[in-house]
Order: C-alpha cells, then structure tokens, then sequence
C-alpha cells in the first residue's frame, strides 16, 4: 500500500537519565543503544522529516538536556519550519539552559513532575529533585512559551491527583497532562506495583471531570486513560506506520518508540538509509500498517478502523506475538491475561 | 466570543500553510487539520482587529451576510478559546 505521510517526529536523543523512576517506558536493554547519533546525524534527520511533509517534532529520551547539542538541534527544527516540542524532567533547566531554548526556537515544553509533595515524588524519583523540578517549572511558567505540567500516574500517587491539579493553578500552566502508567520497558517489569486500583481509576476519572468542568478556557487537562481499564484498545499511534515515527539514541527507526522491545522485527537504521525510504518502504512499517494484517477479531469488526487493532507492542508483551489482537481489548482471547493484573 | 475581544492565537500555537493551500494549526503536541473557513478566520487574528472586525472582512470574502459571519466566527474563537488555542491579551 502507499505509506500515508508522517506528521509527527520523536526523536529519542539519549536513553541516559539522572532519575530512576519505575514507570519508564524505555526498553531494558540499553546497551543497544549507547552508540548515540552525532549532532550532524540528526541534523540530516530533520531535515529529511521536513522534507517528507513531518510538521512537528518531539525532542525527548532519556533526559534530551544531557545532550549538548539540544539547542543546536532545536534551533534545526526551528530553521525548517518544524514545530519543537521538548519533553523534559526539568533537573537540569537553569536560567542559562531556558535562555538557550527560547533562542533556539522552542515552541512548547512538557515538564514533568513524579507527585506534587516532595517526599513522595523524591522517592518515585529516585532522587532529591522535586524541588529542582518546581524551580524550571516556575522559570518556564514566567516566559514566553507554551507549557505543559506532566505527571504519570499509578498505584502509588493516583490518590494525589487532586493536589496535582492544585499545584498546575498555583504555577499557572495552561496545560496539564494526567496519564495513566503505559506498560511499556521499565513500567512493564514493574507492572505488578504499578497498576492502580479499579477505585483508583474512577476517583481520578471523577476528579479530573470536576476540574475540566471548574477551569475551562483557564487550563486544558489531557486524561490519558489506562487501556488496562477499558473495553476496548488505545488507538495506539493513531495506526501503525500511519502518522508517527520514532527515532532511537542510535539511529533505528521505530514505528512506536516502545516497539525496540518486539524480538525478531528488524528495524532499519538512519544510518543506513533515508527516513523517507524507512518510513514508506522498511518491513518494520509496512507490517502493521493498515487493515491487511488483521486477525480476528480485528478482521471483521466494526472498529477495526478506530482502534486499529490496538498496540502492537502490548500484542507481543502480553500475548507473545505482535500480530495479534491487544489484549487490552475486551473481545481479545488473551484480555484475561491482562485483567489478570488487577482483578 | 464578543465582537469587541481582540483575539490572538495561544501561546504554542501555529498556523502552517501548505503548499496546496491547505492549513493546519499546530499545537501542543498535535496538530489540527482546518478547514478554509478556519484558516482566513485564524489568519487575520493579531490581537488588534476586534472578532467584529474579522467577521466584518470574512463576510466580505465569502459573500455571506454579517450577521451570519458575525455569530459563526464568534462561536468558532469561543470554541479554540476554551482549549486555549486563542487567547484574549
């Protein structure tokens, strides 16, 4: 089939991070990626995603300011007409570093923070800094750019989430995103402690309505929901292949920036070839694109083109192979195994 | 919207037009496809022409009366307002 165009682009700069939190969707195996690309590799990569019609890119990791050349690659995206989001944990965010970005042309940056009271957050962290994270989110809130609060939620800080929202009022972001733990790399290891309560799930759902109905046109709360907990899949990526790319510290291009995890799917390398051609015509992308792959219950159902079969990873994580239905959907003969988790 | 408010796009956002003449506005983490409507409505927010104004030149170029102009584009601005996509200075 001909490969829709890419819009979005996440470039996964570094795996390397000063935190240690259990819910990270990065893969295990980090070795696979410590041979990271040079700063004139990904400056090609931006601009080959302009080129092919890409609008918006996604600096992210890893923790993206342990890259030196963060501002440099910005200020690339920004020269071609690429919209520069960074996804921060916000440690290292001095004055000096927030000077640079604006500068560069940054257009949006995610913040985020592990719990709004500094023990707890420390302790999900691995490490002091809670307080490092309030200080680049108040240097970020007090200038001219967009701003979005983060807080991943699970098990151990669901029952937080109105203190959360408090703490977006008080700093005066105008965007706060509430998302449920993706069992991916690190988050799916720790599964068992992670997943939250079913009461949990409908206390923050309550919440989260109440202050969307209180703030209106003030703060936008994005909900991202725990697939875990619903009926039917996430949409993952919108599709495979179908409008997001990702690329890995070492160049491999990933259709899902958790799909380095599927055993045996080989994925081409930036290296070796252009994004372009990676994207249109690499078998890691023409796999699952589309309709043509589905099994049932996919192959027949009515929202085979809403859901799009679900996530393939969570498919190859949960049931064994990524070709299979998501067992996070109800009509998936493995969702047991999923509803396993919590019931 | 009130016809007084001099509406500007939010802070994050973009309009990008495409080389057919199509428009998407970018946004935090996303980007929304706009219809031809939306796009001369968004291209003439400044933060100096009142939503009046707008609706005034709007009616203009798609020949439809004022009035009509006047409560789509109001309805449309109130509607990006409340996800913060425009914002009032």
């Amino acid at each position: 089939m001909t490969a829709p165009r890419a819009l979005s682009l996440l470039c996964e700069l570094t795996y390397r991070c000063n935190l240690a939190c259990p819910y990270c969707y990065n893969p295990l195996d980090l070795r696979r990626f410590r041979d990271e690309l040079t700063t004139a590799e990904w400056s090609r990569v931006l601009a080959e995603a302009a080129a092919m019609g890409v609008v918006q890119v996604h600096f992210s990791g890893g923790e993206p300011l342990l890259r030196t050349d963060l501002y440099e690659l910005i200020a690339a995206a920004h020269g071609a007409e690429l919209y520069a989001n960074l996804i921060t944990q916000g440690t290292f965010l001095d004055d000096a570093a927030a000077d640079r970005l604006l500068a560069a042309g940054l257009d949006h940056v995610q913040i985020s923070i592990q719990a709004p009271d500094e023990g707890l957050a420390d302790w999900i962290a691995g490490a002091r800094v809670h307080a490092r994270k309030l200080d680049a989110l108040r240097r970020i809130a007090g200038r001219n750019v967009a701003l979005t609060l983060n807080c991943v939620l699970h098990h151990d800080n669901h029952d937080s989430v109105d203190a959360v929202i408090a703490l977006a009022e008080r700093l005066g972001v105008g965007r706060l995103e509430l998302a449920n733990v993706q069992f991916y790399g690190w988050a799916f290891r720790n599964r068992s402690a992670l997943v939250p309560t079913r009461e949990q799930i409908r206390r923050t759902g309550a919440a989260v309505d109440a202050a969307r109905g209180r703030l209106r046109g003030r703060m936008e709360i994005v909900y991202v929901a725990s697939d875990y907990f619903s009926d039917f899949p996430k949409p993952c990526m919108n599709g495979w292949g179908s409008t997001f790319l990702t690329v890995a510290p070492n160049g491999d291009v990933l259709p899902c920036p958790a799909a380095s995890a599927i055993s045996g799917m080989r994925f081409d390398n930036v290296r070796e070839g252009s994004l372009a051609t990676i994207w249109a015509e690499s078998e890691a992308f023409q796999r699952y694109r589309g309709t043509g792959w589905m099994p049932e219950p996919c192959r027949s159902c009515a929202r085979r083109e809403i859901d799009w079969g679900g996530c393939r990873c969570q498919a190859f994580l949960v049931a064994g192979d990524a070709g299979l239905t998501d067992p996070a959907c109800s009509l998936s003969p493995h969702h047991a195994r999923l509803q396993a988790l919590h019931e | 919207m009130n016809a007084s408010e001099r509406p500007r796009l939010g802070r994050g956002v973009r309009l990008r037009r495409e080389g057919d003449g199509s428009a998407m506005l970018l946004v935090p983490e996303g980007a929304l496809m706009l219809n031809g409507t939306a796009a001369a409505t968004l291209e003439l927010l400044d933060g100096h022409r009142t939503v009046g104004d707008i609706a005034g030149a709007l009616a203009e170029r798609f020949d439809v009366d004022v009035e009509r102009a006047q409560r789509e584009t109001g309805e449309l601005l109130q509607r990006l307002a409340e996800r913060r996509f425009v914002e009032l200075p």
